[in-house]
């Protein structure tokens, strides 16, 4: 018996030792870069001669012209992840409230539907977008961004969060039914705190595909002042002498917050984003 | 307080029509229990009467008021379910506070409301729990307590003991009983198991197919079952039923069953040559001395400590007798019936229906 879960140990370590460094040598360069002297950054070394902060000080203090809104775009982006996490969470979760406890008629086929949107991959779509959206005269503005994640996050997180709430006992709102609540008051205080884990979950997940989109935001959005950190990122490589440690280092900063949102909320997202994939 | 009255009550799912026009009164303050085996509507009746089904056709009353177009909240019922349906995330007081909230209830009315059903189920300590850290049982009295805080006209039940271990439903089953005794609330009470309907009911209304096969207080029901179905649903273990010919004609009255056996009949229903089902309850067989009675041979002998069932071949069939002694016998040995003619149910071999004198 104690060999047995040795071995199995073991197995796992074989595995997770080499897909750990696999994963985790990007992200060791990506720090590298980050701590380096310029003339040292592409040495090649394990670790610099010299490490430094004095990258972290020029981004902070946007002391390069492709950082002179830093902190305005690094804000853009924050506000653009959450307001398209926050939207798609509302029109999500009422769909999916519609469609499994409400049992609106065409609901399923509402949703089916919008899942079969994912057919065509978004990079497709991408054309099309920016044209409806000078149609409705939003381009260079942000809530054109906000509005084109919605519409790619959601029907994923509809399917997420009706799966989720299929697993709801309908005694539930037959008992509250007969309580006297109301469709709305069954929404708000019955449907909503037994969901809270699967809203976190697509609520993140909407959020960090808002956060990380490049091609919608580098579309969509032109004006300096308006752009996210992401697409900041990408001007840096128009120039032919980089400055890589700098762009290394806004890269390190741009990925925290995305890790400390993740981890904050780990519990929720396995959980949450499985929930109802198998019967329990 | 209030009656309860369906007339005429029709139920189609699609073009499955499930319940076939039924109609019976409850009376105010009476415990109805509706029993039968599953499929059989008594489940879908009692969501109609609650609210949470369409009534496709017929009417249903509460105190004389039609509410077939009445929403569930506003019929004044309150109904415990099978899997007891907590609010997981609101504690046991919270719970019971729900639906008085909902109604924007005076809180200290409400307090006062929560505070005394929490002292009649005995749920004072687990007020500030949530469900999930309560037993069956103690869940099972949220449940009731959440009903009892409305003081509803009506409470409705759906099978609510069938998630509890054998012992807890039997605890519970007096429990829900004193609790009726107690507050004289008409009750309709839904379940699969005729032990729990015969041991609550004021009375009981036996359906089957989505038809009433008879209405009775439970000791109507078990001494003079209406028909067949009714004969072997209620009691347990089942009555003793063969199938025979009635013969008047000389000798004394008998039924000569088909592939062998003889029993005994008196006076009573059944014509000569008719042929029934011949119906006797485990408990009305004896074992006779003397070599006098129906001959047959033990098959199993099954000591329960106060009763013993003996399974008894007659014949080409086979009968089970119950007795309160420990009657010295073995398997294979051979045996005489005595049958007191007083006990016997006659039925109608085609048609089911007891033959009544």
């Amino acid at each position: 018996m104690k060999l047995r879960q040795v071995t199995a140990e073991a197995k796992l370590l074989l595995i997770g030792i080499p897909v750990l460094i696999w994963t985790m040598l990007p992200i060791y360069h990506l720090f590298l870069f980050a701590i380096s002297p310029k003339d040292q950054a592409m040495g090649g070394q394990l670790w610099p001669d010299k490490p430094t902060l004095h990258n972290f000080e020029v981004v902070f203090l946007q002391q390069h012209h492709y950082l002179n809104f830093f902190w305005l775009q690094m804000w853009n982006s924050l506000v653009i992840a959450v307001a398209a996490g926050l939207i798609t969470l509302m029109v999500a979760t009422g769909a999916a409230f519609a469609i499994s406890r409400l049992k609106v008629r065409g609901g399923r086929m509402a949703m089916n539907l919008a899942l079969l949107t994912y057919f065509i991959p978004a990079a497709f779509l991408a054309v099309p977008m920016y044209k409806t959206m000078g149609v409705y005269g939003l381009l260079n503005n942000q809530w054109s961004l906000i509005l084109a994640m919605v519409t790619i996050a959601t029907p994923y997180s509809i399917w997420v969060l009706k799966q989720a709430s299929d697993k709801l006992p309908f005694e539930l709102d037959e008992a509250a039914k007969i309580d006297g609540a109301s469709p709305l008051q069954l929404f708000r205080l019955v449907y909503l705190p037994l969901m809270t884990p699967s809203l976190v979950a697509v609520g993140t997940y909407a959020l960090l595909l808002a956060w990380n989109e490049y091609l919608y935001a580098f579309l969509l959005l032109s004006s300096e002042r308006d752009i996210t950190l992401g697409v900041a990122l990408g001007n840096f490589l128009a120039a032919d002498d980089s400055p890589w440690e700098l762009l290394m280092t806004t890269g390190l900063i741009y990925a925290l917050p995305p890790a400390a949102i993740y981890y904050t909320f780990k519990r929720y997202m396995v959980g949450g984003l499985t929930a109802g994939a198998v019967k329990s | 307080m209030a009656s309860v009255s369906f007339s005429h009550i029709e139920k189609s799912f699609g073009s499955t029509k499930v319940i076939h026009g039924i109609g019976f009164d409850i009376a105010d303050g009476e415990f109805m229990v509706l029993v039968g085996p599953s499929g059989c509507g008594k489940s879908t009746l009692l969501r109609m009467l609650a609210g949470l089904e369409e009534i496709t056709g017929g009417v249903i009353a509460i105190d004389g008021k039609e509410v077939n177009d009445v929403e569930s909240k506003d019929r004044d019922i309150a109904m415990v379910f099978q899997s007891y349906a907590l609010y997981p995330h609101m504690t046991v007081a919270d719970n019971m506070a729900f639906s008085l909230k909902l109604r924007k209830a005076d809180p200290k009315m409400i307090a006062e409301r929560v505070d005394k059903a929490s002292k009649i189920l005995n749920l004072d300590p687990y007020l500030h729990r949530f469900p999930r850290e309560l037993s069956g049982g103690q869940r099972q009295r949220v449940a009731m307590g959440r009903a009892i805080v409305r003081d509803p006209k009506v409470f409705l039940f759906d099978e609510p003991l069938s998630n509890l271990d054998a012992k807890l439903r039997v605890a519970m089953r007096a429990e829900i009983k004193a609790l009726h005794q107690r507050l004289k609330t008409t009750t309709v009470y839904v379940t699969h198991d005729q032990v729990e309907a015969m041991t609550m009911a004021d009375r009981i209304v036996v359906m089957h197919d989505g038809r009433i096969e008879q209405i009775g207080t439970p000791l109507e029901l078990y001494d003079r079952p209406g028909n067949l179905f009714v004969a072997q649903f209620i009691g347990s273990p089942a009555m003793n039923v063969v199938q025979g010919t009635v013969r008047r004609a000389g000798g004394t009255a008998h039924v000569d069953v088909e592939g062998g056996g003889s029993w005994p009949l008196d006076g009573g229903p059944g014509v000569d040559g008719q042929a029934v089902s011949y119906g006797i309850r485990p408990e009305h067989l004896t074992l006779a001395s003397g070599g006098n009675g129906v001959p047959g041979q033990i098959i199993v002998v099954e000591p329960t400590g106060a009763e013993t069932e003996l399974l008894i071949s007659v014949g080409a069939s086979q009968v089970i007798l119950r007795t309160h002694g420990r009657p010295r016998v073995n398997p294979d040995e051979k045996v005489h019936l005595a049958v007191d003619p007083a006990n016997v149910h006659l039925f109608d071999r085609t048609s089911g229906q007891r033959l009544a004198a």
